[in-house]
């Protein structure tokens, strides 16, 4: 009798884990206190979406805004906290508010049915056409959906419109991008023949580079599946009511059209008129920084790691063996970026305040420690074994031999290849961009975003990792020619 | 005299090649033992043995006493420093200047006083004739002078015994004799030396006993006159028709 009671005690305990408890009573789901609790609604956003969301510098500082930026400041102020924007990859928002990185993801998104079952979306605050960019000199071939016979068709992975295409222009190739300016970048040099977007961000660039058009192509929407709403964790009832009731005082003032549309578009205009580069300085100085910060601490705790994960896997010890040798084989056989998301993500979920910075900071470090270890070993098998036979037949212990005979001769042989890895370093670690990290990576994206341009950004870019890894080249030449002489 | 190293029943094999087998021999305090033997008869594994760089996989190896086959790596890095051990190729540490190499195993193990380590190795670097090389760096001397710091390297623990693997087999004809000169020195002070040779001049004039060496075995041993001037087994015989 007294199992079956405590049987029973325990699956309805499981029951009340496994019932979202939004469903029992909106009131009481606690996202909504939650953020009243901390005073600060974390909104996650792809800021590379004129009109929704994007970037322009005011005061020499970075500034989000946009007719999305707008009503998440409403409703933060509805609520009475203050709003934290967090920018990062159209496709990693979903995932970031799964793992709590973000309380809500405002970004003009559509609330897909796909969507639906892994979020919960407020109703849709806005609804624009599906429109399509194309180059003007096209302008008389391209009319509507049926004209693109074999085309390619560009469109931002994971939005309505890649399925839009996909699915109502089976004839077409498509290629679907993260960012939207890289879209363009391919539509201006012909790798695409038309970029799919909404309609108000297909105007936008339009309205900023003349040689670009935009058609309506007449695709047949669903219109439950257009507009945008805002999305928020699955059972954060309690939200989605509190946002409904911002989105219905907006729509009765049509707050949208008479003043968030035409301030974005002030925002625009004036971002194209000074898009000379020179006033997006601050942007490279910035991402050099974080680029900077990232590569030395990573090579530092890259380096230590890797010295005993080295030092594990040529030891006796059995278990030490397997363990550094699994570590190095797995990390050098997944790619860095897949290793930065899980990081971000991964431990993240566990570690809810994990900023994207530290995360980047890790994943980096974890990847560095395998391939220094590697240089590490290979840097201690190249001394002869007479070195540790004569210490050894010195009295040395082993301890001692590896500290002061093979540690010194072989730093001194594997110093090229480790600055090699620290030059890799500042080129690698412009993947961490992907989880929002603002480097140098980065900082390029939102100045293609601001300035409508999409070659030149790149080019500066690339030239500053030039001088970064050049010049660090000729120090670490300069030092090695020290040590030599030594 | 009494014994210092005594060898019962050594055996070594790597994998299935048994190299040493079932060796028995008595190294007495003082003396000059010369190892000589064809090439891969066993002479290095030997010597290698007898401080451990290479496990014997049977036999024991009792050293003033202390049985060191069964021993824990801590007692047998105190036994090390007791028994001082001179390579074919030097094996001099290219890292630090001649001084430094004769000084760090004292100021490491020993944990001398840096002046008092200072001063006994410039002792020894006089003792092999290289005052004046204390600076350089072991790849700038030549093989002669690298092997006579790599002598003082070892006497600088203050070794009871020394053994010589082919000390001069590296180097150019030359420098042949300023290695042996040293090591006769070292002998005529009294130093228990077990001295793995080709150098059959040294071996008459300084050893004590030759033991001679081949398919893993001590062949034949005797004092030097009597072992050169009338070897007693054939593989002795053959062995030194080749090569006197
Ligand atoms: N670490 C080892 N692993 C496997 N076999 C070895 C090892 N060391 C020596 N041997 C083998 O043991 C045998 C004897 O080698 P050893 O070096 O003792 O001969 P040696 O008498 O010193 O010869 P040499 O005059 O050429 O120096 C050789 O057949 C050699 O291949
Ligand atoms: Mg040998």
């Amino acid at each position: 009798m007294k199992s079956k009671k405590i049987w029973i005690t325990l699956v309805i305990l499981i029951m009340m884990l496994l019932v979202p408890l939004g469903k029992v009573n909106a009131a009481s789901d606690g996202y909504l206190q939650k953020i009243k609790d901390k005073g600060t609604l974390v909104v996650g956003t792809s800021a590379d979406y004129p009109p929704y969301e994007f970037t322009v510098k005011q005061s020499g500082k970075t500034t989000y805004v946009g007719l999305d930026i707008e009503i998440a400041k409403k409703f933060a102020k509805d609520l009475g906290v203050k709003l934290e924007i967090k920018n990062m990859n159209f496709d990693s928002l979903l995932v970031a508010l799964e793992t709590h990185k973000v309380d809500a993801v405002i970004s003009g998104m559509n609330p897909t049915p796909e969507r639906q079952k892994s979020v919960d979306f407020s109703n849709v605050y806005y609804r624009g056409k599906q429109y399509m960019l194309i180059n003007k000199k096209d302008a008389a071939l391209y009319k509507n959906i049926h004209s693109f016979k074999n085309k390619t068709i560009g469109a931002q992975a994971g939005s309505l419109q890649y399925d839009l295409v996909k699915k109502q222009m089976k004839n077409n190739q498509i290629k679907g991008l993260a960012k939207l300016n890289d879209l363009v970048i391919a539509l201006e040099s012909g790798k695409v023949n038309a970029v799919a977007m909404e309609e108000a961000t297909a105007k936008a660039f339009a309205q900023n580079n003349t040689s670009l058009k935009v058609i309506n192509p007449e695709f047949n929407v669903d219109s439950s599946q257009t507009g945008s709403a805002m999305a928020f964790p699955k059972g954060a009832t309690s939200l989605v009511q509190a946002a409904n009731k911002t989105i219905a005082q907006i729509k009765k003032k049509n707050l949208i059209n008479k003043q968030y549309i035409p301030l974005a578009g002030k925002y625009m205009t004036n971002n194209s008129k000074k898009n000379s580069m020179w006033n997006y300085w601050t942007y490279f100085a910035k991402g050099i920084e974080h680029t900077l910060i990232i590569t030395v601490v990573s090579v530092f705790f890259g380096f230590i790691l890797g010295v005993l994960l080295a030092l594990l896997r040529l030891s006796k010890s059995k278990l030490g063996k397997v363990i550094a040798t699994a570590y190095i084989e797995f990390v050098r056989g997944t790619p860095l970026m897949v290793q930065v998301m899980f990081v971000y993500f991964g431990i993240g979920a566990v570690i809810q305040s994990l900023p994207a910075l530290l995360a980047g900071i890790i994943a980096v470090s974890l990847n560095s420690a395998a391939y220094v270890a590697e240089v590490i070993r290979s840097g201690i098998e190249s001394i002869p074994a007479g070195q540790t036979e004569a210490a050894r037949s010195l009295g040395m212990s082993q301890t001692l031999t590896y500290r002061y005979v093979i540690i010194p001769q072989a730093l001194k042989n594997i110093w090229p290849a480790l600055g090699n890895e620290f030059i890799t370093l500042i080129k690698e670690s412009s993947i961490v961009s992907i989880i929002g990290v603002g480097d140098l990576m980065y900082q390029m994206q939102l100045v293609q975003s601001a300035t409508y341009k999409g070659v030149i950004p790149i080019f500066i870019t690339m030239v500053i990792y030039f001088v970064m890894t050049f010049g660090l080249s000729k120090v670490l030449g300069y030092f090695e020619g020290r040590m030599k002489h030594a | 005299m009494p014994n210092m190293i005594e060898i019962k029943n050594l055996e070594k094999s790597f994998g299935d090649n048994q190299v040493l087998k079932n060796i028995t021999e008595v190294v007495k305090k003082g003396q000059v033992i010369c190892v000589i033997g064809p090439s891969g008869s066993g002479k290095s594994t030997f010597l290698r043995c007898l401080n451990v760089l290479e496990k014997p996989s049977a036999g024991q190896i009792i050293f003033e006493g202390q049985e060191l086959t069964h021993i824990s790596e801590i007692e047998l890095n105190k036994l090390r420093e007791r028994m001082g051990m001179v390579f074919q190729s030097f094996n001099l540490f290219p890292n630090m200047d001649v001084i430094n190499n004769v000084k760090l195993a004292p100021l490491k193990v020993k944990k001398d006083m840096e002046e008092e380590a200072t001063q006994k190795a410039g002792q020894l670097l006089e003792q092999v004739g290289l005052a004046d090389k204390a600076e350089q760096f072991p790849l700038s001397l030549s093989g002669g002078q690298q092997q006579r710091v790599a002598i003082a390297r070892a006497l600088a623990m203050d070794p009871e015994v020394m053994l010589f693997d082919e000390p001069t087999s590296a180097l150019d004809p030359e420098m042949v004799g300023e290695v042996l000169k040293v090591m006769k020195d070292l002998a005529e002070s009294g130093m228990t030396m077990i001295v793995v040779t080709h150098e059959m001049g040294f071996a008459k004039e300084v050893a004590d006993q030759i033991w001679f060496m081949d398919e893993g075995y001590i062949q034949e041993k005797g004092a030097p006159d009597e072992f050169f001037a009338n070897p007693k087994t054939s593989r002795a015989k053959e062995f030194l028709s080749k090569i006197l």
